[in-house]
């Protein structure tokens, strides 16, 4: 094809309907095919400007002195639980690393923020998932060190954040577990992406169309497609959350030690 | 399972001490980030790569096979940075009109991106010379020297000393589950991948609880005390690190100051 239109076989019109053609195919396919494996779509290594890795450092890290003082809190008063916090930490890089199905057919891999937050509330997941963040950049080579802060961010930050209110929200209108738990993980999940988008946006503002057009560009590639994945993680988070509430009631009820409330009052009846 | 940690034990720069090769990674990647010119960008890529394969002894292949791992975040970051659109058509190299927008490269876009390209690769390669040359517990012991607060690198450890067993633990149950057609459908996926995380949540709760007595059994009283193996600084070491940073500071002022890059 490119060698007839280079030929100039084809009249000027068709040559113009045969690259709008070839650049609509081209943009679907990075839709559909771009998360045949998708890690957690942390911002890589030196993709931030330094300035910008700072300020997001420094937004951060009241989140993380907030979250290692209510652990430092809680583990004055139960010294057992600064071993639960550390195993729950290496479960929750386990099963960042774990493939799920995603309803398109790819794989993608869970960031786990929904469940975290469910499980043991925002401030503690704050640190956990900084935590995790550091050994993904060292052990996995995905995020980095100097995107720390803005990986944080949005993965152990706004993502929690939003899914524990969410969840919360959700318990006292009174749907059912599944529902919270599902909106919880899957918009927690989204909302990541939605910041990272946020965050790459203004690092990168457009030439033409400054902040704007950038956030639609990366919104579009960044958001979009994680709209599949953010829906399996909602679904596999749904699966764990109802066998827990089923064989490990006791663990939950001692767990709301670190979340503060009690979490199985509604989930038991479900 | 995770080659990376396995290669930071076994490679032959393990016995440098960690703060050389720590401080040395983290002062490269800061010279490669703060700089404008491509020319350093590409000095950090190769001189990181060269202390990989040729002192570390990491094998080549492994390394570029690294380097493949950020590619996907790279190309499409990349490429949404080249990419521009506008309603009017102004200074593009090409571009497609769709609805009345202009998609398409600007010569701006394309350097921009062509640079920024360069410059994660090159942070990219200080972060692989961190972690594939120093093993996570002398790191700890390098935070531990920044004075970071003690309870949060007892965390940081315990994350770390059981991300294995849990590693091996799904493994092997996953393992179980497959040999009996766990995974034959998506439905099935989703359920076995739920018993799986259920099951290692569980786990993990336990093994906390033995874990906790065990340590009360020996004396625990809240703070965990690992030995540190001691290091000595070696002169030659500490010049040649000073001079590479120096070299790479002079060179990117110099490029940064003559091309318009």
């Amino acid at each position: 094809m490119t060698l007839l239109y280079r030929e100039g076989r084809f009249p000027a019109g068709v040559s113009v309907m045969y690259k709008k053609i070839l650049f609509i195919t081209g943009l679907l396919a990075v839709f559909l095919l771009y998360p045949s494996d998708a890690y957690a779509m942390h911002i890589m290594e030196g993709f931030l400007p330094p300035l910008w890795c700072l300020l997001w450092g420094g937004i951060t890290l009241p989140f993380l002195v907030a979250g290692m003082l209510a652990i430092k809190k809680t583990v004055k008063r139960h010294p057992e639980m600064k071993m639960l916090l550390g195993l729950v930490g290496a479960f929750a890089f386990v099963l960042s690393a774990l493939k799920i199905p995603s309803v398109t057919g790819s794989c993608s891999h869970p960031t786990g923020v929904g469940l975290g937050a469910v499980l043991f509330g925002p401030a503690t997941m704050s640190v956990l998932g900084f935590i995790v963040l550091i050994f993904q950049a060292l052990l996995l080579a995905h995020g980095g060190i100097s995107t720390l802060g803005a990986n944080t961010f949005s993965m152990a930050v706004v993502g929690p954040l939003a899914a524990y209110l969410i969840y919360r929200l959700c318990v006292k209108l009174g749907t059912p577990l599944w529902l919270g738990v599902f909106l919880a993980a899957a918009l927690g999940d989204l909302l990541t992406y939605v910041t990272t988008s946020f965050q790459l946006a203004l690092a990168f503002p457009a030439e033409a169309g400054g902040f704007t057009a950038s956030l639609v560009k990366f919104m579009g590639i960044f958001a979009v497609t994680q709209l599949p994945l953010a829906i399996s993680e909602g679904l596999l988070t749904v699966v764990i959350f109802n066998l827990l509430t089923v064989h490990n009631k006791q663990e939950l009820e001692e767990l709301s030690v670190i979340s503060r409330r009690d979490l199985t009052s509604k989930g038991a009846g479900a | 399972m995770l080659k990376i940690d396995r290669y930071a034990y076994i490679n032959r720069l393990c016995h440098v001490h960690p703060v050389e090769k720590f401080s040395f990674a983290l002062l490269t990647m800061m010279i490669c980030l703060l700089s404008s010119s491509p020319l350093t960008s590409l000095l950090v890529i190769l001189l990181m790569a060269g202390l990989v394969i040729l002192p570390a002894r990491i094998p080549v292949l492994f390394y570029l096979k690294l380097m493949l791992i950020p590619m996907a975040f790279l190309v499409t970051g990349v490429l949404t940075v080249a990419l521009a659109f506008t309603k009017d058509p102004c200074s593009f190299l090409w571009a497609v009109k769709i609805g009345g927008y202009m998609f398409g490269m600007t010569t701006g876009g394309l350097i921009a991106a062509g640079k920024l390209f360069l410059k994660s690769l090159g942070a990219v390669s200080c972060l692989y010379f961190l972690s594939l040359t120093t093993p996570m517990v002398e790191i700890f012991s390098v935070l531990r020297k920044l004075r970071l607060p003690p309870l949060f690198i007892e965390l940081m450890s315990l994350v770390y000393r059981f991300i294995f067993v849990f590693l091996e633990t799904a493994d092997k149950i996953y393992i179980a589950q497959a040999s009996r057609w766990g995974y034959a459908t998506l439905k099935t996926s989703y359920f076995s991948l739920g018993l799986m995380l259920s099951n290692l949540f569980s786990k993990s709760y336990y093994d906390a609880q033995m874990l906790f007595t065990t340590l009360l059994a020996r004396c625990y009283t809240g703070e965990l005390k690992v030995l540190e193996k001691s290091y000595s600084f070696s002169r030659k070491n500490l010049l040649l690190i000073t001079a590479a940073e120096l070299a790479l500071l002079i060179i990117s002022w110099w490029s940064g100051a003559s091309t318009n890059f």
